[in-house]
């Protein structure tokens, strides 16, 4: 069998820190099969592991779902509307100086926020017209997750213009704020 | 060692069985084994730089299926330490019952998942997805005893965790002994 030279050579020498060539070949090769069987890639195996990483770096947690959803229509009961949005908000704003960057802040949400199916931005003029659907979303949890979107958007410099948001439908319009 | 193609070749022995195998995955692919076997390499060494092996990281991807089966999301660690602290009430137990509820689910699941479904929860809670730093489990005949620690679960989240554990033991055929938590620290033990 026959591979790229420096790549043979590189996993000689990670093989001749854990054992044989022979074993870590074997146990290499057989993972490849293993993740084949999954219907994957190697490569998207290890894509999905930075994923994780990404998002724990990012101060994310795996919740279930529902749990969240009860957590997020509790907790608008009890602590009201307006203490709710404003907890979205200043997250999204959080994250917004974290990603620091529109392009970051849209693959983070395609990324991790697996329960919103559609995440469509578009540029025009240096506006941002943004749509986002989930039929996931309670009316509580879209309103909420709109306002995080604000946030977020706020910390890059552009200010809400126009905002139509219905359940499990977010649609956005931001403008460059003046002196960004 | 042979030339070909702009790159240069090295010949590797490996068993011929695994190297059928490997031809098959590769015309399933549409390529040849020389590209399929080099990107395999390739991902080995990048397994190799994130200081896991591809094994370990198949297993967490296994996991993490489970998650997304689970209809598990991402969601701020602050939102939820947060929301979580205003809703808990000591006296209501909603939030308990949901997470040992949802322990249930997962431990069902694993049950048909997975061979070992034990190991698979100590992978699950090990994994990093919940925040847990170092997760151990003690087999013997007739106990298993958890350990989970972690520097960023609250008191509330813990106690929380501790149900969803004790969850998905419970619908895995085991039964609590006893347990104690802390903030961050989770230890119990089940019988068979």
């Amino acid at each position: 069998m026959a591979a790229r030279l420096d790549l043979a050579d590189r996993i000689s020498e990670i093989a001749s820190r854990r054992g044989t060539l022979f074993d870590y070949l074997n146990d290499i090769l057989d993972q490849a099969i293993r993740a084949e069987s999954l219907g994957l890639t190697l490569n998207e195996v290890l894509d999905d592991r930075w994923l994780i990483k990404t998002a724990r770096d990012a101060g994310f947690t795996f919740v279930p779902e529902k749990i969240v959803n009860d957590l997020i229509e509790n907790a608008y009961e009890k602590l009201g509307k307006r203490k709710m949005t404003s907890l979205w908000y200043e997250t999204g704003q959080w994250y917004g100086r974290y990603y620091e960057d529109l392009g970051r802040l849209e693959a983070s949400v395609r990324r991790f926020f697996w329960d919103v199916s559609e995440f469509k931005m578009s540029r025009e003029d240096g506006n941002i017209s943004l749509i986002c659907l989930s039929s996931k979303f309670s009316e509580t949890h879209t309103e909420l997750f709109s306002k995080f979107l604000e946030g977020a958007f706020d910390a890059l410099g552009y200010g809400l213009a126009e905002s139509d948001v219905s359940k499990g439908i977010i649609s956005l319009r931001f403008v460059k704020s003046k002196g960004e | 060692m042979s030339e070909g193609g702009s790159r240069e070749r090295k010949l590797i022995r490996a068993p011929g069985e695994l190297v059928s195998k490997l031809n098959e995955a590769a015309h399933r692919e549409g390529k040849t084994l020389y590209s399929y076997v080099s990107e395999v390499f390739e991902q080995a060494v990048r397994a190799y730089e994130m200081k896991r092996s591809l094994k370990e990281i198949i297993d967490g991807y296994e996991v993490l299926e489970v998650h997304r089966e689970a209809g598990t999301v991402f969601t701020p660690r602050d939102v939820m330490d947060y929301l979580v602290g205003k809703v808990s009430n000591e006296n209501d137990e909603t939030l308990e019952r949901l997470w040992y509820q949802t322990g249930r689910w997962y431990g069902i699941y694993l049950r048909e998942r997975f061979d070992d479904s034990v190991e698979a929860l100590v992978r699950l809670l090990r994994e990093g997805r919940w925040d847990l730093n170092d997760v151990t489990l003690n087999r013997n005949k007739e106990t298993l005893e958890f350990r989970c620690v972690s520097p960023f679960l609250s008191q509330e989240r813990t106690l929380l965790t501790q149900k969803f554990m004790e969850g998905a033991m419970n619908s895995l055929g085991y039964k609590t002994q006893n347990h104690e938590s802390f903030k961050g620290i989770i230890r119990i033990k089940f019988s068979p």
